[in-house]
């Protein structure tokens, strides 16, 4: 995924020759392409964050069409305040990418773990928000990205659990793509890096669907409203919080326009306790598979069994550990 | 006492002065300062009058406006990064022609566009400040994008010595000095009081112009209420054969032209 972002700033810079890259002393490898190809468009500011988002504001209204590169951590979550006065107030044309997202950063710690940055973006005006899933939805949020000329927040999760489409596609902004088809009780949406995982769960549930949400804002509320009227709960999984984003955003839906059941999971208003792996990191905060499971199964026997399929198959022995 | 032109000033021996270009006259822009003021029932006067003489000699003499109207291609970009004394921009903002006699009488009336910080949806005004630290950064974006595209524009960036407890003004300086961004200027109203306080006893600054230089900017330190004096700098930094950004550290009293409110803090909270 990250080889598709690269490839993609290329494209957009090549094909445009305002575009040009700022990132905060970050990103190491991943810029060696465009620093080669086109190295009067990368510009490294120093780990001076605040400043670089400044820098971009006045790039943007001077005409060019800068991209902002930093850890999730920082660019969102550590100038906000920027993005939304200096950024968003103009709605002036910058792309904000926010690397490792989550939990991707794993070992190194709270200052590193991003779980809070579609909350803090979405309650800003005038900001779109991009998670894609994999190389090939990241492709094209890049291009929606540069398609406006206003700001967008794309959020890079982990990035090599595999991709989950067989190959190129476009998606529409707010638009939720089909990655299984069904009417049965149960349905689930997620994002990003959690898109394979729901694809896991669903395995137990006969009927269900799933669904890619590689923008979430704006999300196309006709076709949520949709969704959950042709299930009794919808499931939402995000490598996130579990307040404000795609699950929040999906209860809001929901709640306005077509009641149903929404379960979130994610991260349970909580802090990392220890150092460790990705995969770890993940199962602390309940989101491998037993995890996700075990939330599902909990929300089922909560809202009772009544017009619902049972599991197919018990926790244990059909799922392919998805994390190693 | 409301400080006059001084034309006698030594710093004018060398500058064509005709009185006929005498545009911006400090008293008026005080005047209507006051108005503003009284009008919003506001304070944030002191932070006004304080930049009155740097921003008359900036739109009088220094600022290329274009074709003379906000937000003209071409333009020099004035940041006022200290939104709090956005009241003395409106004043010259009025004379230009680009506001009002009803965006004055009626400042702060509901449903009308002026606020009571600095907000770059009005046009003339290039950034939304008043939360410190924001302007300077957008400043030096945009005299790099300038230099970058070849364009002439300068940038002038009014820094408050109060706002300089923010970081993202000293890696804004660094980022200046670093890109040699000559065509960047930052008047820092070096006041020496903020909000709650004198700078000295809330966050020494000691020597601002010792900093700058240090930063790697042309510096000039003159009376921020002598327009002649500043007149001067801004001229001389600007003929200098020098990659560096230039910086006037301008020295006036906040509230300066009202006795009452001259060097004390009352005249920034609202009334």
């Amino acid at each position: 995924m990250r080889n598709a972002f690269s490839a993609a700033l290329i494209k957009a810079a090549q094909k445009d020759e305002r575009v040009i890259l700022l990132t905060g002393d970050h990103g190491y490898a991943l810029f060696d392409e465009i620093r080669r190809l086109l190295p009067d468009r990368y510009l490294n500011v120093g780990v001076a964050e605040q400043n670089m988002v400044g820098v971009a504001a006045g790039f943007a209204k001077a005409g060019l069409r800068p991209i902002l590169y930093g850890l999730s951590a920082f660019v969102p979550i550590r100038v906000l305040e920027q993005i939304k006065l200096d950024i968003c107030y103009e709605e002036l044309p910058v792309v904000m990418v926010g690397d490792g997202a989550g939990f991707v950063y794993g070992a190194l710690g709270a200052s590193h773990h991003c779980t809070e940055d579609i909350s803090a973006l979405r309650a800003i005006p005038n900001v779109r928000i991009l998670s894609p899933a994999d190389a090939h939805e990241m492709t094209h949020a890049m291009e929606l990205a540069f398609s406006l000329e206003r700001p967008v927040y794309l959020r890079i999760g982990k990035c090599d659990v595999g991709a989950v489409h067989k190959g190129p596609i476009k998606y529409d902004w707010g638009e939720l793509i089909e990655m299984r088809s069904g009417n049965g009780g149960v349905g689930f949406i997620a994002t990003g890096s959690m898109v394979k995982a729901a694809l896991n769960e669903a395995r137990r549930w006969e009927g269900s669907s799933v669904w890619s949400a590689p923008s979430l804002k704006p999300l196309d509320i006709e076709q949520v409203a949709t969704i959950c009227r042709n299930h009794r709960a919808i499931i939402t999984l995000e490598e996130h919080s579990i307040y404000g984003g795609l699950g929040a955003a999906i209860a809001e839906i929901s709640s306005t326009y077509t009641p149903c059941w929404v379960g979130r999971i994610g991260v349970n208003d909580r802090f990392a306790q220890y150092a460790g792996s990705y995969g770890y990191l993940r199962s602390e905060h309940g989101l491998d598979p037993a995890g996700i499971s075990r939330q599902v199964d909990e929300l089922i026997e909560r809202i009772g069994p009544t017009n619902l399929p049972l599991p197919k198959a018990s926790r244990t022995g059909v799922l392919v550990p998805e994390i190693t | 006492m409301l400080s006059p032109l001084r034309l006698c000033h030594p710093c004018f021996k060398n500058v064509p002065v005709t009185t006929t270009s005498y545009r911006f006259d400090p008293s008026a822009l005080r005047r209507t300062v006051i108005e503003m003021a009284y009008a919003g029932s506001t304070g944030h006067i002191a932070p006004a009058f304080s930049i009155v003489e740097i921003l008359a000699v900036l739109y009088r003499s220094h600022l290329n406006l274009g074709d003379g109207s906000p937000n003209s291609a071409g333009r020099d970009y004035l940041i006022l990064s200290k939104g709090h004394g956005i009241m003395a921009q409106y004043a010259c903002m009025y004379e230009l022609g680009w506001l009002s006699s009803e965006d004055v009488r009626r400042y702060f009336s509901d449903g009308t566009v002026l606020k009571g910080l600095s907000d770059a949806h009005v046009p003339g005004v290039e950034t939304t400040s008043g939360s410190m630290g924001h302007g300077l950064s957008v400043g030096v974006g945009l005299a790099w994008a300038a230099k970058r595209l070849g364009r002439k524009q300068r940038c002038f960036a009014i820094v408050g010595d109060g706002e300089m407890n923010e970081g993202p003004i000293w890696e804004a300086f660094l980022f200046a000095a670093h890109w040699e961004l000559s065509n960047l200027t930052v008047i820092v109203d070096n006041n020496g009081l903020q909000a709650m306080g004198r700078v000295e006893e809330v966050l020494r600054l000691d020597s601002i112009a010792e900093k700058l230089q240090a930063f790697g900017f042309e510096t000039r330190e003159v009376n921020g209420h002598d327009e002649a004096a500043l007149d001067v700098a801004l001229r001389e930094l600007d003929k200098l054969q020098s990659c560096r950004p230039r910086a006037i550290v301008a020295r006036p009293e906040k509230g300066s032209g009202v006795s009452f409110i001259k060097d004390t803090t009352s005249g920034i909270t609202p009334a």
